[in-house]
């Protein structure tokens, strides 16, 4: 419990600048909105399409002139930020023992490696859940002077379970990254190359059709908010595929980090 | 300059350059293969296009960008390469000096007979070597990839050129940056999450623009200074822009010098 605490103390810093970043990045996006919002010229040309067309070009999940629209335009983005700072933290909060050079201290306390792991795991997490959670609020708080309907919540609930999947699949790539590779500084920055690479793979399954297997690779793919607008569920192939990638990776860290040397 | 320096961080610096060379090099290959396939869609896309009005092509980021030329596709797919380009760059600049002071050997380097703008010149240089070499791979790549798979097509080689010139500047924005930045904090524990920050913080900044219409902000990213969209389509560099790019490079360095010669260095008691 007191690892716990140590290490939520620790990170209160880093969780206080995302969440400034993240309501930052809320409260400009939703300026630049109040733009289209309800935009008459827009609205005149989108009731020349027919609704084939819109149907083809996911208008409706992607609509700027709607609140909706413009959060599932920015869902792509929440992801994007909410999983690097998941990775980030994964990946830092085993490996940075060893490069602050207090591994030593922290591992003569009478508790066992397992242990350590798991209170850190809990440490990170609760700072997952608390962006989130800063996420979530500032959308609503900025998005109530629009006054959306019962949809739009429904809709926003489930892309913050969404987003809170893809934090779990970093977060857990990351911490398993931090106590399986012996040189600390290689945890953080294979964190991130695995993040950046994502990222660019979820491009390509747009680009050509026949690359549609990508979507299997990259945690970016698995949700698509066009979907969850339309149909408000989730694909149960990539929520049991992101539970494999979490459970696979805690797993591993529990067993690599139990049996390794340290770097002192 | 002193050439032992200068190596010691040359070698240290050289795998990293390699496998982010080897990365980038695989993505253009990856990315730059998939035009074949994709321009007959393009062109088809372009065609419904230009009947839309052109505040909705805005509203959904697809105007300005032609994706049937090569080069206009090519502008597309750059930018994955820039923000790849802008994290090493950011990288390599927190973590110059802001290294010794975390490893604990900055007092042993600085105990050298070596006065500390020679040191700062030569961790530059070799920073700026390895930076090259990672440009050398992408215009020798992209060059190589564009000729492969350009099919029929033609294209400038002139604006080709001035886009992938565009990157020396690019990555000393983001070097300077990153240096001046750790000078001025007193202790960097990581540097990753620092590069990342600043990296993807200008994207961001930058994307926001084409999606939701300019404003001010966005002067400040080196991704909007050297914007591959704007420098195919003008065949030129968007000169205020860039002049502010290399103001701000110009400042970092002369600062860099300025705050390292006089930095209180933390020392192993």
């Amino acid at each position: 419990m007191n690892i716990f605490l140590r290490e939520l103390k620790a990170n209160l810093k880093s969780l206080l600048i995302w969440g400034v970043i993240v309501v930052l990045f809320v409260v400009v996006g939703t300026s630049k909105f109040t733009a289209y919002y309800e935009n008459p010229e827009m609205l005149a040309i989108l009731d020349t399409l027919p609704p084939a067309m819109l149907a083809a070009f996911n208008m409706q999940a992607f609509n700027l002139t709607t609140v909706t629209g413009f959060f599932g335009l920015m869902f792509t983005y929440y992801a994007l930020m909410v999983a690097i700072a998941a990775a980030m933290w994964g990946s830092d909060i085993i490996s940075k023992e060893e490069r602050d050079k207090t591994v030593e201290f922290a591992l003569t306390l009478p508790v066992t490696r397992g242990r350590v792991v798991t209170a850190k795991a809990l440490a990170a997490l609760v700072n997952c859940v608390a962006l989130l959670l800063i996420t979530w609020g500032t959308s609503l708080a900025s998005t109530a002077q629009f006054h959306p309907d019962s949809e739009f919540y429904k809709f926003v609930g489930l892309c913050m379970v969404a987003l809170f999947l893809i934090q779990l699949i970093f977060l857990a790539i990351g911490i398993f990254l931090g106590c399986a590779l012996k040189q600390y500084r290689r945890a953080s920055s294979i964190a991130v190359s695995l993040l950046l690479g994502t990222y660019f793979l979820s491009i390509l399954p747009g680009l050509n059709k026949n690359l549609d297997f990508v979507k299997y690779f990259t945690p970016f793919k698995y949700f698509d908010a066009g979907l969850l607008l339309r149909e408000s569920r989730f694909d149960v192939t990539f929520v049991l595929l992101s539970l494999v990638i979490v459970v696979a990776s805690m797993a591993g860290a529990y067993l690599t980090y139990t049996r390794r040397d340290l770097y002192i | 300059m002193r050439m032992n320096i200068f190596r010691q961080e040359f070698n240290m610096r050289l795998r990293s350059v390699i496998i982010w060379s080897a990365a980038m090099l695989a993505m253009l290959f990856v990315f730059t293969s998939l035009f074949t396939a994709f321009a007959p869609d393009a062109e088809l896309l372009n065609e419904m296009m230009s009947k839309f009005p052109e505040a909705l092509l805005t509203a959904f980021g697809m105007n300005g960008v032609n994706l049937a030329t090569i080069l206009g596709y090519f502008s597309f797919i750059f930018l994955f390469v820039q923000v790849c380009l802008a994290i090493q760059a950011a990288n390599y600049g927190f973590g110059l000096v802001s290294v010794e002071e975390r490893e604990w050997t900055a007092d042993f380097l600085l105990a050298k007979p070596v006065g500390r703008p020679q040191i700062l010149t030569s961790k530059l240089l070799a920073a700026l070597s390895g930076l090259l070499i990672t440009d050398i791979v992408v215009w020798v790549s992209s060059f190589a990839f564009i000729q492969l798979f350009k099919g029929d097509r033609t294209y400038d080689t002139q604006t080709l050129v001035l886009l992938l010139l565009s990157i020396v500047p690019f990555q000393l924005f983001f070097l300077a940056v990153g240096l001046v930045v750790s000078l001025l904090m007193k202790r960097i524990r990581s540097v990753t999450p620092y590069a990342m920050a600043l990296g993807f913080g200008m994207y961001f900044l930058s994307v926001f623009g084409d999606m939701l219409g300019e404003s001010v902000l966005e002067k400040i990213t080196p991704f909007r200074h050297f914007d591959a969209q704007y420098i195919i389509q003008h065949d030129a560099y968007d000169m205020p822009l860039v002049l502010i790019s290399v103001a701000v490079i110009l400042v970092s360095l002369v600062g860099s010098y300025v705050l390292y010669t006089r930095r209180n260095i933390p020392a192993v008691v």
